[in-house]
């Protein structure tokens, strides 16, 4: 037990000891170093991906004050983000080699991400949401374009208000029950004024961390200006951070609560995928409007909550494995999309649709990846996204929520309009110059490819060992 | 053996789809499609007439193949082939390889459905042929195949829409975990959901077979396609909709309601397509809307079947459209074969082309005409059984009308030979259409073939001949191809300032006042919700 148990503060020491390692050196072997931090790390996420599937049961490690648990959720969580990691790590060599500071950033916010996962107290995860704001916000504006600064300046004050909303609830959460640690809240929150403000506060911060429709100002500029890694590093994982604190928030500390607001949350969630998805047909240029659905696709995360909290315990586990699913495969195709949209705008020097023309013939394998991953974005079969879809429907259908089926559904006819009109424009004639693969693009292309591939393969996973994400649910019934 | 067999079916041609990553192999693939139905052709041959075969892999896909099925695989596999082998010759140039990657992709789909035994499989099927099709149908990257596409499109992924909604439904309502078509079918009649389920599933799968008012994709996306492409979308892919209502509608005379709405939908469906059909110049859309017209007697001898509770039904609908099926691929690859061949040389297309076309009005002797008996105990003597012999009276009129836009299309050289790799392909697969009915006919267990040979049932022949006569010298003013499909379009333009007003709201929900406004909001709201619902 403590042997594996030692695997979580590995977790989180190997990239936070990276982060502050990688600036030292100098640029080619910050990138190097990198690497072999990204590799040791994807070992460790394995690691305890094994040890919990195989053990049946959360791992749990004490450092210090701090209390370290790994669930199903966590697990798989860390497993995501230690591949898009990795992924974007090798993307990135091409375009962000020779600089420290984005490798610095790149491996801060994977341990922040991974501190998310793994805290057990609200204190913990508020201080790992600021860490992840603060190792994000920089990466969007490497670049120091005008543009992009005032998009990194906008989320990172946008940012901040939720920061002071979630300490402002954690303070009176603390002055009322005199503890932070989830587990133990369960037993304590009471329907009271301060608890349930408390609780409101923290919510209301955390849907501006994750951009939840209508909170998503800083989201598509901040997405849509960054370059193609970083934009695939924060759509896939950053942006699901504060989701799964809220996960923890509602499900472990006061679930007796949820109910009230579960529905709330929900039509949020269908409001960001119906306007998120109209919104994304009808930009013009490509970066946005991956951005935009990135918008959308946060939205079926908050589906779960009426259908976990709802219905019965057989349910309730389908809801769940299907919002995690969603979060998962989500992570990997939308990382590809924003790859591909990346290699596209680089080739053409521009990523105006209406001239994205002969892409398809110059570049098919980009094209082949945005299209795969655009698929598990709509919920087509054989693919992660139509399993989770397909589950959550099953859910919603099955509890009588019947109308959550429908925004479902309409979201899935939205999303293959938005992914045709990409398919479309590269398809057009070329006009003007035709766009040639740029150089050195073919590893890019491939990791692009594989990330979508995994975003597909994931349908074909038997769905038992889905299983996974179950263990240690909080909120469940024993 | 059969296991191994029905296994090929699809992983042979999503093999060579692999293959293609490599550019030896994609340069060689156009030349070698025709390979690829083969394992399913042998599957159909080998399974007919043994009790339905269960194969499961790792518990997920279930492979069965029952009487109907294997009549609808082996016919749609030697469509595939042949027109595979016309492709060889008919396709080239540098589009090629990416041809036949969607060819590939198309048939392994097209092939599943009809061998597909559980819900995932099927679905999975369903999604991979008609989503695959698109790269058919708009390969030739002209404006006008580009738009057929597009709407081909759309209305596919709609069609996805309502059967997952309707598979959803049926899964959930459907007690134990088993999700064998079989077992879900035999409940859904005790379903509390029925109505709501049978009329998604009839939408999605009405959509694919092209009944109307959901036909309006078939008309731009048949013509607009290459010419094999044309014959397999036509001949096989649309049967995916035709497998659909028999696999999932209950046959037990336990939905009649249901069975007499599809038999009405199905009739006015067959007369829908002769009735736009004769105005139509282009002979490939001519033959499109045969296919509407076939599809709608398909769907109608289906719904009466139904209606009735009679068991037969499944296996004599099956037959029907693997009549049409060879009948209508063949015709489409006669077309290519009179556009390459001189004016002076029209008889090796046109003779074997009057034939299957006067099949369709049922001309004794022909497959056509088998077809017919077969769904003809369906339709009965009455009114109903009238209506049949009007629409293969109309359905005459349309075919003689595209034998004569056929000639119209030859070639600018009156003496050119046809190429000899289109013309063996369209010869074989013509023989075809009129052979395989009559060997087939008895061991369906539809009676004896030659009993179709009753001179009565040349009336609707004669009738339609008649007609075609009378009107060789009118011309009807032309229904725009995808005729329902014009109003629609205007009507739906009209609700893009609506998605333009939604997009304007949301840029100011981006603005600094509003999200902090929404910010406070939400607390507000969370807060208020937590305070009134809240236990305690």
């Amino acid at each position: 037990m403590s042997g594996t148990g030692l695997l979580l503060p590995l977790a989180i020491g190997l990239p936070l000891l990276g982060a502050l390692l990688a600036p030292l050196l100098p640029g080619r072997f910050a990138a190097r170093f990198a690497s072999l931090v990204c590799l040791l790390g994807n070992l460790a996420a394995v690691a305890i991906e094994l040890a919990v599937y195989r053990g049946g049961t959360p791992l749990l490690q004490p450092i210090g004050g701090l209390l370290l648990r790994a669930d199903g959720l966590a697990a798989a969580m860390l497993g995501t983000s230690a591949m898009v990691t990795g992924a974007v790590g090798l993307y990135a060599r091409a375009d962000h080699g020779d600089a420290p500071a984005f490798w610095s950033l790149l491996l801060g916010v994977w341990a922040a991400m991974a501190l998310v996962l793994l805290g057990t107290d609200l204190f913990s995860l508020a201080i790992a949401l600021e860490l992840l704001t603060f190792a994000s916000v920089p990466l969007v504006c490497l670049d120091g374009r005008p543009g992009t600064v005032a998009a990194a300046l906008r989320s990172l004050l946008f940012g901040l208000l939720g920061s002071a909303l979630i300490l402002l609830g954690c303070a009176l959460l603390l002055g009322r029950t005199g503890t932070l640690d989830i587990q133990a809240l369960a037993g304590l929150t009471r329907a009271e004024p301060a608890t349930l403000l408390a609780c409101a506060l923290m919510t209301a911060g955390l849907l501006a961390k994750t951009a939840l429709f209508p909170l998503h100002l800083w989201l598509p500029a901040a997405h849509g200006g960054a370059s193609a890694a970083v934009s695939a590093l924060l759509s896939a994982l950053v942006v699901k951070a504060a989701f799964v604190v809220l996960l923890r928030l509602w499900f472990g500390a006061a679930p007796a609560l949820l109910p009230a607001v579960a529905p709330l949350l929900a039509g949020l969630g269908g409001a960001a995928i119906l306007v998120g998805s109209l919104v994304a047909v009808r930009q013009a240029r490509l970066k946005l409007l991956v951005a935009y659905s990135t918008v959308a696709q946060l939205g079926y995360l908050f589906l779960a909550f009426p259908l976990v909290v709802a219905t019965t315990p057989a349910l309730g586990a389908f809801a769940w494995t299907g919002a995690v699913l969603q979060a998962v495969s989500h992570a990997f195709a939308k990382a590809a999309m924003a790859m591909a949209a990346g290699l596209l705008a680089a080739a053409h020097g521009h990523d105006r649709l209406d001239a994205l023309g002969g892409a398809a013939r110059a570049m098919p394998v980009t094209v082949i990846a945005f299209g795969l991953a655009g698929l598990s974005l709509m919920g087509m079969p054989p693919s992660g996204g139509f399993t989770a879809k397909w589950l959550l429907l099953r859910a919603a259908v099955e509890s009588g929520q019947w109308w959550w089926s429908l925004v479902i559904v309409t979201g899935g006819l939205l999303t293959g309009g938005y992914v045709y009109r990409v398919l479309a424009a590269v398809q057009a004639p070329a006009e003007g110059g035709p766009a040639a693969r740029p150089p050195g693009a073919r590893g890019q292309e491939a990791i692009a490819m594989t990330l979508a591939l995994i975003s597909v393969v994931l349908g074909l996973v038997p769905l038992g060992s889905f299983g996974l994400v179950q263990i240690g649910r909080l909120g469940s019934a024993p | 053996m059969t296991g191994l067999l029905l296994a090929l079916t699809v992983l042979a041609p999503f093999g060579m789809l692999c293959a293609c990553a490599w550019p030896g192999p994609r340069r060689a693939m156009p030349g070698l499609l025709w390979l690829a139905p083969l394992p399913g052709l042998a599957a159909a041959l080998l399974g007919a007439g043994h009790p339905p075969i269960v194969l499961d892999e790792a518990r997920r896909f279930t492979a069965a193949l029952d009487a109907p099925g294997a009549l609808l695989l082996g016919g749609a596999a030697l469509l595939w082939c042949l027109a595979g082998a016309y492709a060889r010759s008919y396709v080239a140039g540098p589009g090629a390889g990416r041809f036949a990657a969607w060819w590939l992709l198309t048939l392994t789909g097209s092939l599943g459905v009809f061998i597909a035994g559980d819900l995932g499989s099927f679905y999975l099927a369903f999604a991979v042929v008609s989503l695959a099709a698109f790269g058919l149908v708009g390969h030739d990257g002209t404006p006008g195949a580009r738009h057929a596409a597009a709407v081909y499109l759309l209305l596919a992924v709609a069609g996805e829409a309502c059967l997952l909604l309707g598979f959803a439904l049926l899964a959930a309502e459907i007690p134990g975990d088993s999700l064998a078509i079989r077992d879900l079918v035999a409940a859904l009649p005790g379903a509390p959901g029925r109505d709501l389920i049978i009329g998604l599933l009839l939408a999605g799968f009405g959509l694919k077979a092209g009944l109307v008012p959901l036909h309006v994709w078939l008309p731009l996306a048949h013509p607009a396609a290459a010419m094999p492409a044309s014959a397999v979308l036509s001949g096989a892919i649309i049967k995916a909709g035709i497998i659909g209502l028999v696999r999932f509608l209950p046959g037990d005379g336990a939905v009649p309601g249901w069975g007499a709405i599809l038999a009405g939908i199905g009739l006015l469906t067959a007369f829908w397509g002769v009735a736009v059909g004769v105005t139509q110049r282009n002979p490939k859309a001519v033959l499109a809307y045969s296919s509407i017209s076939q599809m709608g007697v398909a769907g109608a001898a289906l719904g009466l079947g139904l209606a009735a509770g009679e068991a037969g039904a499944a296996a004599a609908v099956a037959f029907y459209a693997l009549c049409h099926m060879l009948a209508k691929g063949a015709l489409f690859l006669g077309v290519g074969v009179a556009m390459t061949s001189g004016r002076r040389r029209p008889w090796p297309v046109l003779g074997p082309a009057l034939v299957l076309a006067l099949g369709f009005g049922g001309l004794p002797g022909t497959g056509g005409a088998l077809g017919k008996a077969a769904v003809k105990g369906l339709f009965g003597h009455g009114a109903l059984g009238l209506l049949a012999g009007l629409s293969a009276a109309g359905s005459t009129l349309l075919m003689l009308h595209f034998c004569r836009r056929l000639v119209a299309e030859a070639a600018a050289d009156p003496t050119a030979p046809p190429p000899a790799g289109l013309l063996l392909p369209w010869l074989a697969l013509a023989l075809a259409a009129v052979a395989v009915p009559w060997w087939l006919f008895g061991p369906s267990g539809l009676g004896d073939p030659l009993d179709s040979l009753d001179p009565a049932g040349l009336w609707p022949v004669l009738l339609g001949g008649g007609l075609a006569l009378a009107l060789r010298r009118v011309t009807l003013p032309p229904v725009p191809e995808g005729d329902l499909l014009v109003p629609v379009s205007r009507f739906l333009g009209a609700g893009a300032p609506w998605a333009g007003r939604m997009a304007g709201l949301e840029a100011v929900l981006r603005s600094w006042p509003a999200a902090g406004a929404a910010l406070l909001g939400l607390v507000l709201a969370l807060g208020l919700a937590l305070l009134v619902s809240a236990p305690g």
